[in-house]
């Protein structure tokens, strides 16, 4: 079936048509000039994005078309932006992207089965939890802001979060397809409320007491969130019970009130949320100047190249602290306005539709919950920081996937995307099959 | 600012063109979602809803004791919202025999179809004279072994 291939071309030239037109007005805005060169970044992107595209014909001829060019308009997105910050980190994130790709096409290339991966679920969650441990060894970990997300080995310095995620989904899908029954049989109601067995608890409270002690340990809220609220997605669509989830819920609430009243640097970032205003000058600043770039936007914005990331006139003072990283959806807000920020949040929105799909069509238990999980940590993740930036919750150091500046976030989500896409291909070559076979022409219904 | 006309158009451009291009995706996603309301009354597949859909077909399968397990002789259950069998309390159908386990097998329908699952006994389970590796499906006149007790599968 190439008809999802086409499409998906054709998805990609509207895409490089956009990257073309926001370096055109970068560089209006910066040179005063229009050179040609917006269209030399043009052509490099779409041909990058072409040789993408005929692996996935080759590789994975059924996976879902939007995909992809959904990602590589985020990283169009990204690369806009971060050229206007700084030509240099451009660079470093264009060549992320091309290596990023490469180990998309080299996940695609020896994941074609991905169950695989069920059988070494354990060693999978013990790399994600020494990946998540690594920022606090001494010697290689790296504190930034008081939080411990970094990790540097000689030069290379990245963020070892990006890559446990996926680690503890994979084994996360793969453990609940193996026990979710037992977590439903076992089940009983007490006031009205199914509560689980009370020995099949324990998997739930080693998961959220996992996410305390990463909350105490790399004492940054925001990843623990993500990892919890994607536990309760995957539990909540393995047992479909919602009251797991509340009570899930529930739990978190406790334990993360007892951590931000006893841990100083969690308590101080609740505090800068919660009272911005008492430190305007200093730990409130970033937040504060983020809120500002995003009212000053308005509804379309004040163009490309216009945003103030620094003072005119004072180079030295910071406009928009980590503009390239926290702060890049106030910065995308500022220059394009209130349709431009709800352009952003529907293709992420989009993305997390495409992925609830592919889990819908899927026909086994861990390539669903696979799906479920890497979807839902996906979208977590940027309601952490698109929700700290606007203030709805504490703001903390989560990357906004394919545009904030930062090797190990492209180079993770791309794995994730990969993941994604063979999961999307089985399923809806199962299912075009299935319609096929036996001819009642519903490619939905998925064969039992 | 000398190029500030031609750098409002690039902005109102690439918001128009940022726009279409997500509308084109979103009408197919919404396509999509029309024609799963139908028959998705279970988007994930794996539970039975309580009732629904089984309960307007009509009771169409059984499981029937037919010995040991200090279940009555012909004593049947019915398929509707899945079956565990099992020597555990918890088990909708508790059997008294020491081979089986908590939780030894289920039995659950999906698209007017029956199946049975092992779920991980300790002994396994007989299906028709064969061990049963992970799930099978039932047709009428199916005997399940667990231990010494023997079931028999009738559907309609």
């Amino acid at each position: 079936m190439t008809r999802a291939r086409n499409r998906e071309l054709l998805a990609l030239i509207p895409v490089a048509l956009l990257l073309t037109a926001g370096f055109a007005a970068v560089f209006a805005q910066e040179n005063a000039k229009l050179g040609n060169l917006s269209l030399t970044y043009g052509a490099y992107f779409l041909a990058v994005c072409l040789a993408t595209h005929i692996y996935l014909r080759i590789r994975l001829p059924h996976a879902d078309p939007y995909l992809f060019p959904l990602m590589a308009l985020l990283t169009a997105f990204g690369l806009v932006m971060i050229y206007r910050i700084d030509e240099g980190l451009a660079r470093n994130q264009a060549n992320w992207f091309v290596f990023g790709l490469v180990l998309f096409a080299l996940t695609i290339q020896f994941l074609r089965e991905y169950e695989v991966l069920e059988r070494y679920r354990y060693i999978i969650a013990t790399a994600g939890i020494l990946l998540l441990l690594a920022p606090r060894l001494p010697g290689i970990g790296e504190q930034v802001n008081g939080a411990y997300l970094g990790v540097k080995l000689g030069p290379i310095s990245f963020q070892p979060s990006e890559f446990a995620k996926l680690a503890i989904v994979v084994f996360l899908a793969s453990y609940l397809r193996e026990h979710r029954e037992v977590l439903i049989v076992g089940a009983r109601r007490v006031l009205g409320v199914t509560l689980p067995p009370l020995k099949h608890f324990g998997p739930m409270l080693v998961v959220w007491g996992a996410s305390m002690l990463l909350l105490v340990f790399i004492r940054d809220l925001g990843t623990s969130l993500m990892f919890f609220a994607a536990f309760l997605a995957l539990l909540y669509v393995a047992t479909g019970r919602f009251s797991f989830v509340v009570i899930g819920m529930i739990l978190f609430l406790l334990g993360s009130w007892f951590i931000v009243a006893t841990v100083p640097h969690v308590h101080e970032r609740v505090e800068i949320w919660l009272h911005p205003y008492a430190e305007a000058e200093s730990s409130g600043y970033q937040i504060l100047q983020s809120m500002f770039a995003q009212a000053d936007g308005g509804l379309f914005g004040k163009g490309f190249g216009q945003a103030l990331i620094h003072a005119p006139g004072h180079p030295r003072t910071i406009m928009l602290p980590a503009a390239e990283t926290d702060t890049i959806y106030p910065l995308v807000v500022n220059e394009l306005g209130l349709f431009g920020a709800c352009g952003l949040i529907a293709t992420y929105l989009l993305i997390t539709a495409r992925g609830f799909k592919t889990a819908l069509l899927a026909n086994d238990g861990f390539s669903k919950l696979l799906a479920t999980g890497l979807t839902a940590v996906f979208a977590v993740q940027v309601f952490v920081i698109i929700g700290g930036v606007t203030r709805v919750i504490p703001l903390t150091g989560v990357t906004l996937p394919f545009v904030s500046y930062g090797g190990s976030s492209i180079v993770a989500n791309f794995v994730l995307l990969a993941l994604l896409l063979l999961v999307s291909n089985r399923a809806r070559r199962e299912a075009e099959e299935g319609a096929t076979s036996d001819g009642r022409g519903e490619p939905l219904g998925a064969p039992a | 600012m000398a190029y500030d006309p031609l750098s409002t158009a690039l902005k109102f451009g690439f918001l128009a063109v940022l726009f279409l291009f997500l509308l084109v995706i979103a009408r197919s996603a919404f396509r999509d979602l029309r024609r799963t309301a139908a028959p998705a009354p279970d988007a994930t597949g794996f539970h039975v809803p309580a009732g629904h859909v089984e309960v307007q077909r009509g009771v169409d399968a059984w499981l029937v004791a037919e010995r040991g397990g200090g279940l009555e002789r012909d004593a049947r259950f019915d398929l509707i919202g899945g079956l565990s069998v099992g020597r555990s309390k918890d088990a909708d159908v508790q059997i008294d025999d020491r081979y089986a386990s908590g939780i030894h097998i289920r039995l659950f329908s999906r698209e007017g179809r029956h199946f049975v699952e092992d779920m991980n006994s300790t002994n396994g389970t007989v299906l028709n004279g064969a061990g049963l590796d992970g799930e099978a499906e039932l047709v009428d006149g199916d005997t399940i072994q667990i231990g010494d007790t023997v079931f028999r599968f009738e559907a309609s």
